[in-house]
């Protein structure tokens, strides 16, 4: 048996080689598929591109870093107001969604697939509506609160539009993640939250990244909610970008800081599957 | 080191009753097993000694102290899980080390504790490998030794060894005999494997449907067993129904007990309460019937006879089924003897029966 394998395999491999010497007319095919996949790449960034080009050149026809002067002055401001949104907003939802996420896994709420589904009406809900929503909230039910206009209502709207994108995949992630190891920790002597945060929350490590990436990369460019809500001093990036297409027209600017916000977007998407790896798509260590 | 008691432990969920009447009191340094099929209660009687699942009703104790509502971590137990549970985020030291970093002992002393007992489980230098790179054998050790680096005053066990394959099943019960007699902790141990429960235990309880039906010795168990259930569940047993005819009691105060069964007699120890006329079931094993021989006809003393309806050669042992008038009876032949039998081919054979026990027909099992 383990011989037939091991002959097929070496048939196999020799089949490969001759395809690689012989016959150019056989590498064709693949050729081919890796020419079909470039171009579906391409259409996706295209536009990426096509900004990130129109933002380098110069008005006399070549090419500069002009425009980012720019984004390194003014529009640095926007992006730091963003990012700060986007940290509170990623830290808001953990707070939410952990505690959440054991009681519907670990304890028996009553009701707890209608909350569930209720929660999600915030992420099928479209955004102008959503938008318009809050407003109103912000103004008349709670006008107490300073909410209309300020940070606080931003990251209020930023929490309620997006930690279902965090809870579910810590759900998910805690329904896979055995109780054998909370009970082996607190046989070990450790308490509740010793056992939290020494034991639990690294094994949940991945469902928690999965949902802080959802949160960071929805928050950090959300642009319509965010019009109907912010106030003159909330600039955020996207509303900043989409200030100045009204405001300067479609220059090389304007295409300087939405093709850097997109790079920014970009960059912690990358630097996240490089920390995360492929345990992001798996939810937690054992799945 | 401790003397663990329980004391009508029941446990409850809803209207099903997990446990109940549990007591026990488990001497300091003993080697108790809860042997039974799945669901019988011995897991959770396990998990209320862990502090892990809360008895409905009833006290549980350490050395004379109550423990019912002592969270788990305040225990100082020790419970091997059949899943190992290895930390998988945390190297092997760092699991060994788990224990007793939660008792914020100093760093230096933890190294030197995960040494030794990298050591004691012969896993020296391994202590920088993660659980996934070892074997199914060697993380069970490490379990082992997160367990014992803590010095906790009880040992539990889980099914430990029920996910491994049989040699290693074999090799580490004697080893967790052996980390339990070098370190005189008192240990409890969950099994429905009875060949690990007889290799093991000072004494084993045998559970069915939350009940505790006899606790004793290995020789108690299986020669002695209180009732139907355990005759069954302990190894192979011939169940032979019959009424006792009489009871003698013999110089040293034993019963012995004259059963009817049908066109025989036989013979058996009688327990308290069991009395004359009473309706039984006779137990003998297969391995406690010999074959006498197919020329004696005497059915004086205890011997009976009957056709041969199945021979079945397996090596150390013949396996034969006796047709006794009418009841079937499993009987098991070792030694050269087997060869005669299969030799002579003998159709009609005697047996005798040993070590018969008796158990009320009827009686809850």
């Amino acid at each position: 048996m383990s011989q037939s394998i091991a002959s097929r395999l070496a048939r196999g491999s020799a089949r490969q080689s001759e395809g690689g010497g012989r016959s150019p007319l056989a590498k064709v095919p693949t050729i081919l598929q890796h020419v079909y996949i470039w171009i579906w790449l391409l259409i996706f960034v295209m536009p990426f591109l096509a900004t990130l080009a129109y933002s380098f050149e110069a008005p006399n026809g070549g090419y500069s870093l002009e425009a980012y002067d720019f984004v390194k002055g003014a529009f640095l401001d926007n992006l730091r107001y963003s990012l700060e949104l986007t940290l509170m907003a990623i830290v808001g939802n953990l707070l939410i969604s952990i505690p959440a996420a054991y009681a519907i896994v670990r304890h028996n709420v009553p009701g707890k697939r209608f909350i569930l589904s209720t929660l999600n009406v915030s992420l099928y809900a479209p955004a102008a509506v959503m938008g318009l929503s809050l407003l109103i909230t912000y103004a008349y039910l709670l006008d107490f609160l300073p909410l209309t206009h300020s940070t606080w209502g931003l990251l209020a709207a930023y929490v309620v539009g997006t930690f279902p994108l965090m809870l579910l995949p810590i759900i998910v992630a805690l329904r896979d993640l055995p109780m054998v190891y909370e009970e082996a920790a607190r046989t070990l002597g450790a308490n509740r939250l010793q056992s939290l945060f020494r034991i639990e929350l690294p094994l949940l490590g991945p469902g928690i990244g999965a949902g802080i990436l959802m949160t960071f990369v929805i928050v950090f460019n959300e642009f319509l909610v965010t019009l109907f809500i912010a106030g003159p001093s909330n600039q955020t990036a996207a509303l900043r970008v989409y200030g100045l297409t009204r405001t300067a027209g479609f220059s090389q600017s304007t295409a300087a800081a939405a093709a850097t916000m997109q790079l920014v977007s970009f960059v912690v998407v990358l630097v996240f599957f490089k920390l995360v790896g492929s345990r992001y798509l798996k939810g937690t260590y054992f799945a | 080191m401790s003397r663990v008691q329980l004391i009508s432990v029941e446990k409850r969920y809803g209207q099903t009753l997990a446990v109940t009447d549990f007591s026990a009191d488990i001497a300091d340094g003993e080697f108790v097993t809860l042997l039974g099929p799945s669901g019988c209660g011995k897991t959770t009687t396990l998990r209320m000694v862990a502090g892990l699942v809360d008895p409905t009703s009833g006290t549980i104790l350490f050395d004379d102290q109550v423990i019912n509502g002592v969270p788990t971590n305040k225990r100082n137990i020790g419970l091997a899980f059949q899943s190992h549970a290895l930390f998988p985020h945390m190297s092997v030291a760092k699991n060994i080390a788990f224990g007793l970093s939660m008792k914020r002992k100093p760093k230096r002393e933890i190294a030197s504790k995960v040494e030794e007992m990298l050591d004691m489980i012969e896993m020296t230098g391994f202590g920088d490998r993660m659980p996934g790179q070892l074997s199914g054998g060697q993380q069970q050790r490490v379990a082992l030794a997160r367990m014992l680096a803590t010095d906790p005053r009880v040992l539990l066990f889980d099914e430990p060894l029920s996910a491994l394959d049989r040699n290693l099943r074999d090799t580490l019960k004697y080893s967790i005999l052996d980390l339990q007699r070098r370190t005189k902790k008192t240990a409890i141990y969950v099994t429905h494997d009875q060949s690990e429960a007889f290799a093991i235990s000072d004494r084993i309880f045998v559970m069915n449907q939350g009940r505790v039906e006899q606790a004793g010795s290995q020789l108690d168990i299986y020669l002695r067993p209180a009732t139907e259930f355990v005759a069954n569940f302990v190894g192979d047993n011939n169940a032979i129904p019959g009424t006792i005819e009489s009871i003698a009691v013999g110089e040293d105060g034993q019963r012995t007990a004259t059963v009817s069964a049908g066109a025989f007699q036989l013979r058996g120890l009688a327990l308290e309460p069991l009395s004359v006329g009473d309706r039984v079931l006779a137990f003998v094993r297969p391995e406690n019937i010999e074959v006498v021989g197919g020329d004696i006809r005497d059915e004086a003393d205890g011997l009976v006879t009957g056709t041969v309806e199945q021979i079945v050669f397996e090596g150390p042992t013949v396996r034969m089924t006796v047709d006794v008038a009418g009841t079937p009876l499993n009987v098991s032949a070792s030694g050269v003897e087997r060869l005669t039998l299969l030799d002579k081919g003998d159709k009609q054979v005697t047996l005798r029966f040993q070590d018969v026990s008796l158990v009320r027909q009827g009686a809850e099992s």
